[in-house]
């Protein structure tokens, strides 16, 4: 239907777009407290099947919309992104609370990821510590209004060729000032000894910007709050390490990416698989 | 207030078993036997078969800063229902510990969520490979020097009230954040 609804005239795309809209099986990725209000959304009291979200999706290969709801750390992010990855287009993310915002109050935790939008692309941001959850209903009503004015054509701009399969929009390219950010103690160097600056980090960021897209036009675009430090400020040299613990010792060499399965040169099938 | 009966009892058995090796101390989370990290095996075997604490309940580390690391069991009898904290000390430069799996074997992801968090080595251990952290995770998290990186380059986003944005006003005096040494970030 992708390709093709791009030719669709223009009431029948606004039927689609009211299909689609109202018939939004949802697959909760809840790994916090958030989660419970996800629940309690579901309930009978607040009830968002009257909206036509229906929460009974076996699995994210029959969703629609996946509401991450809870703290996101740097082990589950692998995870987060395959379901996404297995999720049938088009397809849909509400952000459900601080923690999949941004952080939320684990903005400087040494294992939180700083934000779900690192990973997957996010449509709908709902705040809150937890979010009510007249406030899911909120972005559920967002997330609709934002379908109702969507064409898929759009969506998936030609850019891999005109009838190809139909792709997800390309994630923006992860910051990796969090790589930067979570590098250990290191004393300044001395300033006579000239040692090797690390590897430029600018080369880690995929070549080819994301085509610019309507969906992502009429997304709540928020600033990514992290602050990209300078090579002056944090500067990386080795940690002491204890004698010891000779086992630690390729700890030393640096990752270039600190979410496993993020990386292009392997698939994340492998995490954990070399234990 | 003086210590139970029973209380009494089980310093009087640590102290006719390893004499004046050990020190026992009541505290808020019940009576704490420290012992040296030589006699730690003796230690966890004594409490299992002679005190019949035979359900191991956790072990996790302290970072005690020059003193090293305190390495912490928690012990259950649940015949004669008394909770045992049994822990030793190891130095910071070398911090190694004989395994306790061959003694209680629930101990294993144990010790490695605490070999990963504060860098203890346990010798002897099956499969001492991290538990909890993400792969190339670098440092151990728990140790009191480690820096949480994202405090230098990125202030509290919070409000104190609703509406104030994260700028307080230019008059305040911006304090470090906990944890962060004076030449670090760019305010330094």
């Amino acid at each position: 239907m992708g390709p093709l609804s791009r030719l669709a005239p223009k009431p029948v795309k606004f039927v689609l777009n009211w299909g689609r809209r109202y018939s939004l099986w949802v697959f909760n990725f809840g790994l916090a407290c958030c989660a419970i209000e996800f629940i309690a959304t579901s309930m009978s009291r607040h009830d968002f099947i009257r909206l036509g979200v229906i929460p009974f999706a076996p699995g994210p290969r029959q969703a629609d919309l996946m509401v991450v709801s809870g703290t996101v750390s740097d082990k589950m992010a692998p995870a987060v992104r395959r379901l996404y990855e297995q999720m049938p287009e088009p397809k849909y993310v509400i952000s459900f609370g601080a923690c999949s915002n941004c952080g939320g109050p684990y903005w400087d935790s040494y294992c939180v990821t700083k934000g779900v939008d690192q990973i997957i692309p996010v449509d709908v941001y709902v705040p809150g510590c937890p979010p009510r959850p007249e406030a899911l209903l909120h972005g559920i009503v967002r997330l609709q209004d934002k379908i109702a004015g969507e064409s898929l054509g759009d969506r998936y701009a030609p850019s891999n060729g005109v009838g190809g399969e139909p792709v997800a929009p390309p994630p923006a390219p992860r910051p990796l000032s969090a790589t930067v950010l979570r590098r250990p103690v290191q004393p300044p160097p001395d300033a006579g000894e000239t040692r090797p600056l690390p590897p430029p980090l600018a080369d880690e960021s995929p070549a080819e910007e994301p085509p610019a897209e309507e969906s992502t036009a009429e997304a709540p675009t928020r600033e990514t709050p992290v602050v990209r430090p300078t090579e002056d400020v944090t500067q990386p040299v080795p940690p002491v390490e204890d004698e010891g613990t000779p086992d630690r010792a390729d700890r030393n060499e640096h990752d270039p990416s600190i979410i496993p399965g993020l990386a292009e040169d392997g698939h994340d099938d492998e995490i954990g698989r070399d234990r | 207030m003086s210590p139970e009966p029973a209380a009494q009892a089980l310093t009087e058995a640590w102290t006719a078993r390893f004499g004046d090796e050990i020190t026992t101390e009541e505290t808020f989370g019940g009576r704490a036997v420290g012992v040296p990290p030589e006699h730690w095996l003796d230690a966890l075997t004594f409490a299992r078969d002679d005190l019949s604490c035979g359900y191991f309940d956790w072990l996790t580390g302290v970072d005690e800063l020059d003193e090293g690391f305190a390495v912490v069991v928690h012990v259950y009898s649940l015949e004669r229902r008394h909770h045992l904290l049994i822990r030793t000390r190891v130095p910071k430069r070398a911090p190694v510990l004989p395994t306790a799996t061959g003694v209680y074997r629930g101990a294993e992801w144990h010790e490695r969520e605490t070999s990963e968090m504060f860098g203890v080595l346990f010798e002897g251990h099956p499969n001492l490979v991290p538990l909890l952290l993400p792969d190339g995770f670098e440092g151990h998290p728990l140790r009191k020097d480690f820096v949480l990186a994202a405090r230098v380059a990125k202030p509290w986003p919070g409000a104190k009230e609703p509406g104030e944005s994260g700028h307080g006003a230019p008059s305040r005096r911006r304090v470090r954040p906990p944890g962060v040494p004076d030449d670090w970030g760019p305010h330094a």
